[in-house]
């Protein structure tokens, strides 16, 4: 049968990240032979470098949660909400005429506490109280934008210290700060999820949450963790947003969430839980990354692109589900 | 629909007598009759070329153990499995080839679950009577129609319910009548029901009753399965027997009395090893007065070092419900846990390990293991905290050495930390689950039906290694439905019944026969009150 | 059909409703005159017809985060069917319908068929349809609607009040959400498509013993959602008089919180078309008290925030209720 036959073809790249990379491999080459003078440019690669970091933040910011079982809809509008109150500090401050350095001191700090309690929020409603991921998250989700519009009123926070601007923009030994900041998070990612006690009990709750539970496993504090973690990452993408844009404003970065989730399953990550790995997911944002740049370049139309990632997404889901029927007939 | 009911009645002994007289006379016309029905799975033999034959307008009882095959029948009736080669079945005389599901509802053979499969969000009369037009594929419905054939089903059983209020505000006892209720609109003659009487209070059993006699006067054949044989004796025309999957007969309620039906029932031979039992003394664990409404009362017992305390009864007792409050799963309402003389609260999974208690579930592969993730990783979640280096990252030689150890202690087979749990024998699952919680170090094991699905061969192991446990110091409390298990481990025996302790026994000298008796009450006594 | 625990938790919500109108009518002189009601009738018509097909898929424990853009993509269809061909109503409304009905079934097809969560496929359609409708306009509004076209957005039915010179009577629109709520109410109560929707919500493993086709129920009940989204973009199209693709961003969190605030269940099972018309109207009042009495909107999306989560939050202490009334073992008298 047809379905049978793609699926063992998926399963003989035993190393799924191995297949992914090679598709990577694949579409970077494409890019470039078909427009080497537009996409292979020192340009090009440098402005795909400090755009992918965010998107690939956001996409562990979601793994973590995905792994453990769960779902994270609020993480654009952690972020948002994190860099508008981080903006605010920044801006006021900047104007009342402090040092820039203390106003970093003042504002990042203050960006990363903000995210830690809307993740707490998430895990409050979902470890404590047990409602579903899904619906948590749709709720604080909402919730953050409204505080978000709030304090915007709709328009944008602007007026930072040109000190803040380093974040997006500035390199340290040629590479830039938003790589560097993404590599470290995907590190970090790999050690806390993948080889950490912690991690551990993560994927076994995403897998099968009573039998973890009766084995003794904090169920409460592991999910608390997760939804934190998640809190934290979003902190530092909307950071980097901010930067990048020198400004905060509630919309920014809102195509992430679907992103995010797209990256997340073409990774490996399996949406019910218990599965994923980082390295799959850092692949699967490369991937996206090529896709979404090369068609730009290309000059299709940006609303285009969007009808395209969102196709990604369906289209993934759907050969997930053929390459798990194929390994169950053969 | 099956003509005019019968009047009976069930307080004059003189008008019983006469119907049964009659019925002895009448043409044994057989709603159901099975034969040579086998059914192997792999490594275990359900049913081995039982008999079963079911009257018309009869009630009839399934009895056995558990483990004796009586879920396995009730699905070959409903078509749910099929038998092996050469199993004949005649329904009112017509052979059947293949039993799907849908012919056996087009037979008349309906199955009443023990979840009902209703609907608690809409009304009574749609829970009854949507059924004909499910099958019709009625365009647009008639509530007058629906609630008119909802109050005729009710009626033809002899109940009064409210048929507008929604399902959900039903008691279970309720609800059941509401699933047999809509049995009768799919037209059934052979009702099944799986221990029917499970949860209800004795006023409800009661009306239960009152409505299988209406059933059964209209000619319709009820099947059920239960343990309780006091209610059996109360209700059953004819009880048929079975025991590890044979057919052990048919008897009429004069042709069997307690303890005829109690030694049918456990009368084996113990093919296992009979370990010599000890007599232990120095007290680990008191439990003292636990009560649970609905669950236990009054359930106080002591459990020594390095010994095994044997807790058994039939299903239903509230053996696994005690062993949860202990581990802490559940919450008790009251009553006191006292370890090493200090009185210790446990209301989580965590507190229980923390002070060195371990649960091995009865229903290991929902419960007991991750079965999507390897050996390596099911052995390993229980002592991470041991198994970090100075980071706190997990240290992959430590939990390479974790697992092989257990490999080793444990034979368990393959010899493989990553293969998934899932692709084990039952056996060996079993040998991860127990190195999972060995790898603590426990005082106290919990264990609920340590041999449950596993072959005979594997079974004697486990029970050596339990034996050996023991003898090393560990306190077990096994719950177990099987008595030849208890009676080869077990130091000491307790029976429940209904939610108390009905007896205590020496494991060295106790008898299948006396437990038997503890778990099931004289019921000559009981049927005669 | 009574149904006695429904009609308490509708009442208790009308009587929220008025007692939240009689607040903000007394803080403000504006709201209770017949001009502003009829407006707010006008403008929240197709909040309630989006609420009516949301309705059928929280019945069923799923959900649907793409309708704002479903509907914008029908106006846009429908916008543009109407600046180059004609202004026929009835024809509008066949494109619009036959628009969104279609759309509505993809999503029910890769829900049912390829058992993808409905949150994800739905986030994947709200992408692909957004990008295609801004693709389409170019993020630009649609202009020049036919007059007779428009001309049919102005009517009313009856006359009863003056208005200037004229008597004028109910919107033209609202005989459409009479027509969604009164179809919507039918399907639900003398349909096998709608008893198997609350069977699907009450136990989805019943369901489908019972017999009911879970697959074709869904499909069809996106699709029925899809069609009344396309019914609502014509509407929607008669009122604002011309096509805007972004007029939608981010409506379907107050669809979904209105049918939450009208009683329905975030788990499914649980909900009524009587319900679901008073939740979108306390809704609606809420949001026209908050404009009359000079409280910036912004707080708007705070109560959807708030709705959300208290209703979610009220759903799963009912449900744990109702679960520990369950009695396991009866104990031995005596």
């Amino acid at each position: 049968m047809r379905n049978a036959a793609i699926g063992k073809f998926i399963q003989r790249f035993k190393n799924k990240e191995a297949f992914l990379f090679l598709v990577f491999l694949l579409l970077f080459a494409l890019m470039s032979v078909i427009s080497p003078g537009r996409f292979l440019t020192w340009r090009n690669l440098q402005s795909m470098a400090s755009q992918f970091p965010e998107f690939g933040i956001f996409a562990i910011a979601m793994m973590v949660v995905v792994v453990s079982g769960g779902i994270n809809l609020s993480i654009t509008f952690t972020a948002a909400l994190a860099s508008i109150v981080g903006g605010i500090l920044l801006s006021r401050m900047s104007a009342a005429g402090i040092a820039p350095a203390l106003v970093l001191l003042a504002a990042i700090p203050t960006m990363l506490v903000v995210a830690l309690a809307c993740g707490a929020l998430n895990g409050l409603v979902i470890a404590s109280i047990g409602v579903a991921p899904m619906l948590a998250t749709l709720g604080t989700m909402t919730l953050f934008e409204g505080i978000c519009l709030n304090i915007t009123k709709g328009g944008s926070i602007a007026g930072f210290p040109d000190a803040f601007l380093w974040f997006g923009a500035g390199s340290i030994l040629g590479l830039p700060f938003p790589l560097i900041l993404f590599i470290v998070v995907a590190v970090a990612s790999y050690f806390i999820m993948e080889r950490s006690a912690f991690g551990l009990k993560a994927y076994m709750i995403g897998c099968n949450p009573t039998v973890s539970a009766y084995s003794g496993i904090n169920v409460k504090k592991v999910l608390y963790g997760v939804y934190l973690f998640s809190g934290l990452l979003c902190a530092l993408a909307g950071l980097l947003m901010s930067s990048r844009y020198n400004s905060a404003k509630e919309s920014y970065g809102s195509s992430y969430l679907m992103l995010g989730i797209s990256a997340a399953v073409l990774g490996g990550t399996d949406i019910a839980g218990g599965y994923g790995k980082v390295v799959g997911t850092v692949i699967a944002v490369m991937i996206l990354q090529v896709i979404s740049t090369g068609l730009n370049i290309f000059g299709v139309n940006r609303y285009i692109i969007n009808v395209i990632m969102g196709g990604i997404l369906i289209l993934v889901l759907g050969l997930n589900l053929i390459g798990s029927r194929g390994k169950k007939t053969s | 629909m099956y003509g005019q009911p019968r009047l009976v009645d069930y307080d004059d002994e003189e008008s019983v007598a006469v119907v049964r007289r009659e019925r002895k006379g009448m043409n044994s016309n057989a709603f159901l009759q099975m034969s040579k029905v086998s059914k192997t799975f792999p490594g275990v033999k359900a049913l081995d070329t039982i008999s079963l034959e079911v009257e018309r307008g009869e009630i009839h009882a399934l009895i056995g153990e558990n483990g004796a095959g009586k879920s396995t029948l009730i699905k070959i009736l409903s078509g749910v499995n099929q038998p092996d080669e050469g199993a004949e079945i005649y329904i009112e005389g017509k052979k059947i080839e293949t039993m799907t599901p849908l012919e056996s509802l087009r037979r008349g053979i309906v199955v009443i679950y023990q979840d009902f499969s209703l609907f608690p969000n809409t009304s009574v009369a749609e829970n009854i009577a949507i059924t004909t037009d499910i099958e019709n594929f009625t365009p647009v419905l008639s509530w007058r129609r629906i609630r008119k054939n909802a109050r005729a089903a009710l009626e033809r059983l002899g109940i009064d319910i409210d048929i507008d209020v929604p399902l959900g505000e039903l008691s279970v006892a309720k609800q059941q009548l509401v699933a047999i209720a809509r049995a009768l609109t799919y037209d059934a003659k052979l009702l099944i029901m799986d221990e029917p009487t499970s949860a209800l209070s004795k006023g409800e059993v009661e009306l239960l009753f009152k409505v299988m006699r209406n059933l059964k006067e209209s000619g319709i054949s009820i099947l059920f399965v239960s343990h309780k044989l006091d209610e059996l004796f109360a209700i059953s025309d004819r009880f048929s027997v079975l025991r590890d999957g044979k057919y052990l007969g048919t008897f009429g309620e004069d042709e069997l009395d307690d303890d005829r039906l109690i030694s049918l029932m456990v009368g084996r031979k113990i093919e296992y090893t009979v370990y010599p039992k000890r007599t232990c003394t120095d007290k680990v664990l008191e439990v003292r007065n636990f009560n649970k409404i609905g669950n236990f009362k009054d359930i106080s017992f002591v459990v020594n070092r390095g010994e095994i305390l044997g807790i058994t009864g039939l299903v239903g007792a509230g053996r696994t419900e005690v062993l949860k409050a202990i581990y802490g799963i559940s919450r008790q309402d009251s009553g006191q846990l006292i370890l090493d003389g200090k009185e210790i609260t446990i209301s989580s999974a965590q507190d229980a390990v923390r002070h060195g208690i371990a649960y091995m579930p009865e229903n290991r592969l929902r419960e007991g293991l991750v079965l999507r993730k390897s050996m390596a990783d099911n052995i390993a979640i229980t002592v991470t905290d041991r198994l970090v280096d100075r980071i706190g990252l997990l240290d992959r030689g430590k939990i390479k050495d974790l697992v092989e150890e257990w490999i080793r202690k444990l034979n368990i087979k393959p010899a493989i930390a990553g293969m998934l749990a899932t692709k084990l024998s039952g056996g060996n699952q079993q040998r991860v689950v127990l190195a999972k919680w060995l790898a603590l170090n426990p005082r106290i094991l919990l264990v609920d039906e340590p041999t449950n699905g596993i072959d005979v061969g594997a079974k004697a192991d486990i029970h050596k290694l339990l034996r050996d446990l023991a003898e090393g110091g560990i306190s077990i409390i096994m719950v177990s439905s099987e008595l030849p298990e208890i009676l080869a481990i077990a130091d000491r025996i307790i029976v429940m019944r209904r939610g108390k302790i009905s007896g205590e026994f020496d494991g060295a000298t106790a008898t299948q026969e006396e437990i038997m008796n503890k778990a099931i009450l004289g019921v000559k006594q009981q049927v005669a009150s | 059909m009574k149904l006695k625990l429904r009609q308490n938790r509708e009442f208790g919500i009308l009587a929220i409703l008025v007692v939240v109108s009689a607040i903000i009518g007394l803080n403000s002189s504006v709201f209770f005159t017949v001009e502003n009601l009829f407006d707010i009738l006008k403008s929240n018509v197709v909040l309630g017809m989006l609420a009516l097909g949301m309705l059928l898929v929280i019945l069923t424990g799923g959900i649907d985060v793409s309708v704002g853009s479903m509907i914008a993509a029908v106006t846009v269809i429908v916008g543009q069917f109407m600046k180059h061909y004609t202004g026929n109503v009835a024809l509008a409304l066949l494109v619009g319908c036959a628009a969104g009905t279609i759309l509505g079934a993809v999503n029910g097809i890769l829900i049912a068929k390829m058992k993808i969560p409905p949150i994800v496929v739905t986030l994947g359609t709200l992408s692909i349809l957004m990008g295609l409708t801004l693709y389409l306009t170019n993020g630009t509004w649609i202009t020049g609607i036919p007059d007779s076209f428009i001309a049919f957005g102005r009517q009313t039915i009856g006359s009863f009040y003056r208005q200037g010179d004229d008597m004028i009577g109910f919107p033209v629109q609202f005989f459409f959400l009479a027509f969604a709520a009164l179809l919507t109410w039918f399907i639900l109560k003398f349909t096998l498509f709608g008893r198997g929707i609350y069977a699907i919500g009450g136990n989805r493993v019943s369901a489908e013993r019972v017999g009911y086709n879970i697959d074709r129920i869904t499909i069809f009940l996106y699709a029925f959602e899809g069609f009344i989204i396309g019914m609502a973009g014509v509407v929607h199209t008669s009122i604002m008089r011309q096509v805007d693709p972004n007029a939608f961003n981010g409506f379907e969190m107050q669809v979904i919180a209105a049918v939450v605030l009208g009683g329905a269940s975030t788990l499914g099972g649980y909900g009524s078309v009587f319900g679901t018309l008073l939740g979108v109207a306390l809704f609606t009042v809420i949001n026209n008290g908050l404009i009359l009495m000079h409280i910036p909107t912004f707080w708007q999306k705070i109560v959807v925030g708030i709705v959300l989560i208290g209703s979610i939050g009220v759903d799963v202490a009912q449900k744990r209720y109702w679960e520990n009334r369950t009695t396991k073992v009866d104990i031995e008298e005596a």
